[in-house]
């Protein structure tokens, strides 16, 4: 990702686990997978997780430096058609995203 | 450019003509990828796959047939708004100011990622490129600078609805 000049960053923060959402079937859920990419900024991608998401700035922030440092992390999980709708809402706001189950 | 934040995450921005005279380029050269036939590595950029696992290709085909229309339709209405309220700009001598409401600044916000996803895809942007430094003879130094400048207003622009979200 991009870091802007001039544009204040969030201090790097030290990333402990993935972060998994809750399971509510017993079926293992799909995953949506946010990739690494030199053009979206840091602080879009931030923006973005929080407005699709609804999560915190820190949550968001998180998954962005992840995505920086790991090339990949998991943004969110559910049905299969639930990973397609959030697949769909990060390519319409230019995130390189997809989905997988894991085995 | 000057961006003002306004209340509710709106903005106003100050152009020089100059400037928008670049950014009202932006939404041709998008419509025209949109809408473009056959593999082009940006427009791959901006409507990548759903599912990278080869045993999966006939839920990606369903995909793309159910998403695929909606996604261009809501970046063309994208474009239409950007040169909207580029139309409605309020001109005085070469400074010329837009007033953006929150979920115009939105809609903005998509527009210029993907114009700097598409330049960024023919220019070869890696993690290493430092867009504001390029040579002034490098055949590339224009489209760089038109870079640099969409960079910058998109920056502004996310910093300025961030500041406005709750943390």
């Amino acid at each position: 990702m991009s870091r802007m000049r001039a544009v204040a960053s969030t201090a790097p923060v030290e990333v402990e686990e993935p972060i998994v959402g809750e399971v509510t079937v017993t079926d293992k859920p799909w995953i949506v997978i946010v990739w690494n990419d030199p053009v979206n900024l840091m602080s879009y991608v931030v923006l973005v997780l929080q407005k699709l998401f609804g999560y915190s700035r820190e949550k968001a922030t998180k998954l962005m430096l992840q995505v920086h440092h790991e090339g990949r992390a998991m943004v969110s999980d559910g049905t299969r058609e639930k990973c397609e709708a959030d697949v769909a809402r990060l390519h319409a706001h230019g995130l390189w995203a997809t989905m997988e189950h894991p085995s | 450019m000057r961006i003002k934040p306004g209340r509710a995450g709106s903005v106003q921005i100050v152009f020089d003509a100059a400037e928008v005279e670049l950014l009202r380029d932006v939404p041709e050269q998008l419509r025209l990828l949109y809408e473009a036939p056959g593999d082009d590595p940006a427009r791959s950029r901006l409507f990548p796959r759903a599912y990278l696992d080869p045993t999966e290709e006939k839920a990606e085909q369903q995909w793309q047939a159910a998403v695929h229309p909606e996604l261009v339709r809501e970046r063309l209405e994208g474009l239409d708004r950007l040169l909207g309220a580029l139309a409605d700009a309020e001109v005085k001598s070469r400074r010329v100011k837009v007033s953006l409401t929150a979920d115009d600044v939105g809609v903005w916000l998509t527009v210029l990622n993907d114009a700097r996803l598409a330049f960024g895809s023919r220019l070869g942007i890696s993690d290493d490129t430092d867009v504001f430094r390029f040579a002034p003879d490098d055949p590339l130094a224009l489209e760089m600078a038109a870079y640099a400048w969409l960079t910058t207003l998109q920056g502004g622009l996310v910093e300025t609805l961030l500041g406005s979200m709750p943390g």
